[in-house]
């Protein structure tokens, strides 16, 4: 086999699934580097990329929820009300009540539990489609939202406020650089060193064969080294500024998801009962129980998503959460889930996400208006999710669909095995 | 070997970030942050103006009046508008745009004032001057400047107006009059009433004009969400409880709306048709004004609003103080914030022409 065989089976997978996946992530540095050269070198400067982080943060957090939604065949049009209905709540609680701000966030994640607890209830117990539960749920917290705050604008404290604009603080020697951001970055790149040697073990215990040493490398640099490249961004920003804590929430969001959705009983259901909910059932899988889980999850998100933004802007408005639903749904889409459910992953919502955000910052720092913005993410959210039925329907090999593998999983599947048996069992059932 | 292996994750981790650390340039400490305005700036540096969404007419002429302003002053215009269903995040989005694009001053009129303080800080610690324009940013100590119609005058050019035209058409008193208010949530709409009452107050006190319903307090007279049709209700219970038998000579509306909903109301009940006062220009109303039936509106001339805050850009340019005219009135919450006032000019019939001569769609009308 020769060595670029090599590489591309291992470092990028060598399968053709995944491949709108795959496409976003080309997409993503595509785009990012389409901008950096457009608007001359700000997409990529730190005070643009830390404003992206924050200015998303919340639609990525709603993208998580959405995905797992999307997966189990479901969908939810309810959490831009949701978020503005637990947002308005909350802002009142800590103004009227004098709630402490911790226990005012608290509070926001029960309201947010009791609503998906109400939505997941019609849909998994009495059978409403998630369609018109969350239609209606739209309007009921779009409505209950005007009527508790009266159409007013709330302020919150600043305590509040540093969920959604704060930063890791500053400490330490004097580096030129945020000590904090710094640190989160080498623990990253610990970690994904430390990943990547541990399936390196793994496979050497099962006896499978570990990818070639120098594949390893190449993988664990290129990682390291976007890792570094991000950190040092975050960390030069303004003195003041760094990696803001709406990120943090964000980050721990994506791990703790991906974790669940990949590597447990729980989260494999959920892939399960989108991909063929009847034979999911037969096989011991509690259908309700998932379909009230991922609804009430949606709700919860959804409410930490409506505080970010409340925190972030300092006030809760009755505009908030107005078209989330969408964002979030089309963040979904570009990352390559299924309509029809049963596929898709975290990590790739989150590059969806990512594409629409960088797409929209990169546009606005060219001062195109809001306007035109709008026809070009409708394109590029039509484009993607075509190119991609279209590729699938072809049974082409996507050198893109291969780039995705590394954001998938550490560890190499060896070559003859089909890779994705595992993480997507319900594919099969969906494509046929 | 794991020892080894631990302590050489985190080496190379370490050695690479260092290595990267090594080319990056580091932070460039709070070189940017403003305060003297005796410096200025770059003569075709970049303004940026973000507008709520097109949602009225006059936030469109403002927009087009700022782009071609600002580039005719020689500098570089970036004119944004939200979207128009998720306008404030939009408006966020947009105002961090500009401050990473350079801009030296943010001009921004908000579409929510409460929601922007986190934008505005951040511009503001990059060294950008931030003017309000027409609606004052609260809740933040960052805003440089203000520049808005001074609504209180507003208010009293309707009282005022209101005393002379029933004057011109009954020359003795009493007269009878009601009173109208815009949306509590609306911080304008009680500058406006306590500006009217300033005038009517004495006259009132002296028996020479008489609420005849007794509503007098501000929570009486509010119409929820500057609503016609509340107006218009609230005026035929009125004229049913009180104006049986007695005449109506006057009407103070705070805008043009809700005056041609009262005109209806009266219109409808078969009643003469009394002083009713208005405010913004609008079309209709500067029709009936022509037509003899509502007795004034309020002109603020979006051209000069606009005007004056190019005129604020132009001396910030140039390193000097701009112009304001109040700097004890308008707190947002946690400052009080230099502002400059337009006056706003009483329009009747009779100096319809002259006042609208300007304006290519009003112009028309009156002539």
């Amino acid at each position: 086999m020769s060595r670029l065989k090599d590489l591309q089976k291992n470092l990028f997978g060598g399968t053709t699934s995944n491949a709108r996946q795959f496409g976003m992530i080309f997409t993503l540095v595509a785009i990012v580097v389409l901008f950096q050269i457009l608007t001359d070198g700000l997409t990529l400067r730190s005070d643009n990329l830390i404003a992206l982080f924050q200015q998303n943060s919340y639609i990525l957090i709603l993208a998580i929820g959405m995905l797992m939604v999307i997966v189990a065949g479901h969908i939810d049009l309810s959490v831009g009300s949701v978020a503005a209905f637990a947002g308005i709540l909350v802002a009142k609680s800590m103004a009227e009540w004098d709630l402490p701000w911790p226990v005012a966030i608290l509070f926001g994640l029960a309201i947010g539990a009791i609503i998906g607890a109400w939505q997941g209830f019609w849909v998994a117990y009495i059978g409403v489609p998630a369609f018109i539960v969350t239609l209606a749920g739209m309007l009921l917290f779009r409505g209950g939202n005007q009527f508790i705050g009266n159409a007013n604008t709330i302020p919150v404290p600043e305590g509040f406020r540093e969920i959604g604009s704060g930063f890791l603080p500053e400490f330490g020697p004097n580096t030129g650089y945020n000590n904090a951001t710094l640190l989160l970055g080498l623990a990253a790149a610990v970690a994904v060193v430390w990943r990547e040697i541990q399936a390196r073990k793994t496979r050497r215990a099962m006896d499978a064969d570990p990818a070639p040493m120098w594949i390893s490398i190449l993988r664990m640099a290129i990682m390291v080294g976007v890792i570094a490249f991000a950190s040092l961004r975050f960390a030069s920003g303004r003195v003041g500024t760094s990696f803001p804590i709406s990120g943090i929430i964000l980050l721990v969001l994506v791990i703790a998801y991906s974790f669940y959705t990949r590597n447990t009983a729980g989260g494999r259901h959920i892939y399960a009962v989108g991909g063929n909910s009847r034979a999911a059932e037969l096989s011991g899988v509690k259908l309700k129980r998932v379909n009230f889980f991922v609804m009430m999850n949606m709700s919860v998100l959804a409410a930490l998503a409506g505080m970010i933004f409340v925190a972030r802007s300092a006030a809760s408005g009755p505009q908030d959460g107005n078209g989330w639903e969408l964002d979030a749904i089309a963040a979904v889409f570009i990352g390559g889930a299924a309509v029809s459910g049963g596929i898709g992953t975290i990590s790739g919502s989150i590059v969806g996400g990512l594409v629409m955000a960088v797409l929209n910052n990169g546009l606005q720092l060219m001062g195109v208006g809001t306007d035109r913005v709008q026809i070009i993410k409708g394109l590029v959210l039509l484009l993607a999710v075509a190119i991609d039925v279209y590729n699938k329907s072809q049974g082409r090999f996507s050198v893109i669909g291969s780039l995705m593998r590394p954001f998938r999983r550490e560890d190499s599947a060896p070559p003859a095995s089909p890779p994705d048996a595992e993480r997507e069992p319900a594919k099969a059932a969906v494509s046929g | 070997m794991r020892k080894f292996f631990g302590t050489s994750v985190v080496a190379i981790s370490a050695a690479a970030m260092l290595a990267l650390a090594g080319c990056g340039s580091g932070r460039d400490g709070d070189s940017g942050s403003g305060g003297e305005a005796a410096k200025g700036f770059a003569a075709n540096s970049l303004i940026g103006v973000a507008l709520p969404a097109k949602t009225s007419e006059n936030w469109v002429l403002a927009g087009d009046l700022f782009t071609n302003g600002l580039k005719e002053a020689g500098f570089q215009a970036d004119v944004q508008y939200a979207g128009a269903s998720t306008t404030v995040a939009d408006q966020q989005a947009q105002i961090t745009a500009m401050t990473t694009k350079g801009a030296k001053v943010i001009v921004i009129g908000a579409t929510d004032a409460a929601q922007l303080s986190t934008q505005v800080a951040a511009a503001h610690a990059a060294g950008v001057k931030v003017i309000a324009y027409d609606r004052l940013i609260t809740n933040t100590p960052d805003l440089d400047y203000y520049v808005a119609f001074d609504n209180f005058k507003v208010g009293q050019l309707q009282g005022q107006a209101l005393l002379d035209g029933m004057k011109a058409k009954k020359p003795n008193g009493p007269y009878n009059i009601e009173l109208f208010s815009g949306s509590p949530d609306d911080n304008n709409a009680g500058v406006f009433f306590n500006g009217a009452m300033s005038v009517l107050k004495p006259e009132i006190d002296k028996g020479n004009v008489v609420v005849a319903s007794g509503q007098k307090d501000v929570k009486q007279t509010a119409i929820q969400g500057w609503k016609a049709e509340g107006a218009q209700a609230r005026m035929d219970q009125l004229l049913t409880s009180t104006y049986g038998s007695k005449e109506l000579d006057g009407v103070l509306s705070p805008n043009d709306t809700l005056a041609r909903a009262i005109l209806t109301s009266v219109k409808g009940a078969g009643k003469p048709t009394p002083v009713v006062t208005g405010q913004d220009s609008e079309v209709e109303s500067v029709k009936s004004i022509v037509a003899g039936e509502q007795y004034m509106t309020i002109n603020k001339d979006t051209r000069n609003l606009v005007k004056e805050t190019i005129n604020m850009v132009k001396a910030l340019q140039a390193g000097n103080a701009p112009q304001v005219n109040d700097t004890k009135s308008y707190n947002n919450g946690s400052k009080v914030v230099d502002t400059y006032l337009l006056p706003p000019v009483a329009v009747t019939k009779a100096n319809a022409a002259e006042a609208y001569a300007n304006d290519p769609k009003l112009a028309p009308l009156t002539k």
